[in-house]
């Protein structure tokens, strides 16, 4: 029984010091950002800053210029996520519920682009995209997005679990193939769905590879970039205003998480990864 | 959820009388979007990446390719920084790949053991890897900075004197592994933890009507129960660690000296600072293919069993 209780106290102390690690990053951020430029660079252990300055969030959203890359991450995100589901959600049904010709192989081409990560072929996607003259728009952010091949996988393995008998009565209803989608697939692959969407939320607000390629034009900066880039012209130092900025990209997504942790998990865990 | 290549897809085709009808135009209608920008913007960038190395690719004036052959593959290969870069990378998985399967473990256990809070702590041990990395490098930048540092204001009250981590060639790549390893802790355990759950309550029920002791039990019962889980985990953490980017070309851009440029970034750099296109598609060739034959072991470990 002594044992026991001594196991209850070390357990419990594991997990205050490892959750504590964990988290550490982001109360640190946090705190420096609200944080008085002597308190950043003097009394840097104090877990409660001896000056506050607020100006540290209006610091980095002007020289940031967070204001514009927080609306085009947004406007980059849902265009993405749009993008994919309406390309995504009907080749997902066509996999799972037709029969038709070269089925088979078409399924191997998708699954085969699973294995090929974004990150290696962001060369030469960078200069196929130039060549085409479409470096420095928005659409050059966007479009090597606008479907997915993991959406497709995890959409049809959802798909697959709906009962041929509910698109039957579906079509004995006189439904159409694009009604049929809406009022019958859709809601039954809303699970998968929104895991998705989750997902590619996360990882393309997340991106900072590709934009970092293709966005030139402080105009069409992303969330990330715009952070990194307001790192590196201040040469760095003035950590008040970085962390503030670094709080103002994360909250948004941290918050998504928080909400959708479930959808989160099982989207990591059928696979697939974020940057 | 069960994910398996070899898994055939269920049709709707009950009678053979409807099959054919108009099903295949359908189909190709349903398809035509997401077929064709995948072969635009997968299939098309996969194989220019195995031919751009082939080109020397100037930017400058519109996009000139002229053809090099094997130039930019040689160049790349004789090249030291990219040999550095290479030898970089493997230590950085050297550094990242087994500490964050261990403390993955070891989170994912800690965690199972509880009944109360272990939501909450779960929540709390996976927030490193729902961050944005470029937030959170920027903020590990400062944590280990030299004057100002959390982590050297900590060794100083120690009475250890200031370590230059992110300037000093020799302390550089370690530190963006532990930053690689705060990350990769928190996926490995995501994982386990779905890893553990899904051992069977009899099993656990079996356990404790024999007695065994709790080490016992996990080395000869939970770890080996485990084990798809850790194939898999292991070459989704070796897939990330091989492609790390944010982090370094946030916290030193590959510095000091060349100390933590990496297979990426190195590519990033010869195509964007040095404006050698071609050589920086040779070597994201290279990277391409070490990927996909990850990738390929990562398929083949989620078809092994993982649920």
């Amino acid at each position: 029984m002594n044992e026991r209780a001594l196991w209850r106290v070390v357990r419990a102390g594991l997990a205050v010091l490892t959750a504590s690690v964990a988290v550490f990053p982001f109360v640190w951020m946090l705190r420096t950002s609200v944080a008085g430029a002597d308190s950043v660079l003097v009394d840097g252990l104090a877990p409660v800053p001896s000056s506050f300055d607020l100006g540290n969030y209006t610091r980095a959203w002007r020289q940031a210029d967070l204001g514009t890359a927080m609306l085009n991450g947004a406007i980059v995100t849902v265009s993405i996520l749009t993008l994919q589901l309406l390309t995504c959600v009907p080749a997902a049904y066509a996999f799972a519920k037709l029969r038709f010709r070269g089925r088979g192989a078409l399924y191997l081409v998708v699954l085969g682009c699973l294995l090929v990560p974004t990150q290696a072929t962001a060369l030469p996607l960078f200069l196929g995209v130039s060549s085409a003259g479409l470096a420095d728009t928005l659409a050059a952010l966007v479009a090597p997005f606008a479907t997915s091949a993991f959406g497709i996988f995890l959409m049809r393995q959802h798909m697959l679990t709906i009962p041929d008998a509910l698109l039957e009565a579906a079509r004995a209803d006189g439904l159409r193939t694009f009604s049929t989608l809406r009022r019958v697939v859709v809601p039954a692959a809303a699970p998968a769905i929104a895991t998705f969407a989750v997902f590619s939320i996360f990882v393309h607000w997340n991106d900072y590879l590709w934009p970092l390629l293709v966005a030139r034009d402080p105009a069409l900066r992303t969330p990330p970039l715009a952070l990194a880039i307001f790192q590196q012209a201040e040469t760095g130092q003035d950590f008040g205003a970085l962390a503030a900025g670094a709080t103002i990209i994360t909250v948004p997504i941290v918050l998504l998480f928080l909400l959708a942790q479930r959808r989160f998990v099982a989207g990591i865990a059928g696979g697939e990864l974020p940057g | 959820m069960s994910v398996g290549l070899s898994e055939r897809p269920v049709g709707t085709g009950a009678s053979p009388a409807r099959r054919g009808t108009g099903q295949g135009r359908i189909a190709a209608v349903l398809l035509a979007p997401a077929m064709l920008l995948i072969t635009l913007f997968v299939i098309l960038p996969g194989l220019l990446a195995f031919t751009a190395g082939l080109f020397r690719v100037d930017l400058t004036n519109g996009v000139r390719w002229t053809w090099s052959g094997v130039e930019n593959f040689a160049a790349v290969l004789a090249d030291p920084a990219v040999r550095q870069a290479l030898v970089n990378t493997l230590v950085y998985c050297a550094l990242t790949i087994v500490p964050s399967l261990v403390i993955g473990l070891g989170l994912a256990l800690l965690a199972n053991s509880f009944t109360r809070g272990r939501k909450v702590l779960q929540t709390l041990l996976f927030l490193p890897f729902t961050a944005n990395l470029v937030a959170m490098a920027v903020v590990f930048r400062y944590i280990f900075d030299l004057r100002g540092g959390f982590a050297n204001q900590a060794l100083a009250v120690a009475g250890i004197g200031p370590v230059n981590f992110l300037g000093d060639t020799r302390y550089a790549l370690p530190t963006v592994a532990a930053v690689g390893v705060w990350r990769g802790a928190a996926l490995a355990m995501i994982m386990f933890l779905a890893g553990l759950t899904s051992v069977p309550t009899a099993v656990h029920e079996a356990c404790a009507a024999d007695g065994i002791t709790r080490f016992t039990k996990l080395r000869l019962v939970i770890l080996p129960l485990l084990r798809p889980t850790t194939v898999f985990v292991t070459v989704l953490t070796a897939i990330q660690a091989v492609q790390v980017f944010d982090t370094i070309n946030v916290m030193t851009q590959g510095g000091p000296l060349g100390a933590t440029e990496t297979a990426l970034t190195m590519t990033w750099r010869l195509g964007f600072a040095y404006y050698d296109l071609g050589q920086g598609a040779a070597l994201s060739t290279l990277l391409l293919v070490v990927l996909v034959g990850a990738g390929v072991l990562r398929r083949g470990a989620l078809t092994g069993g993982v649920r």
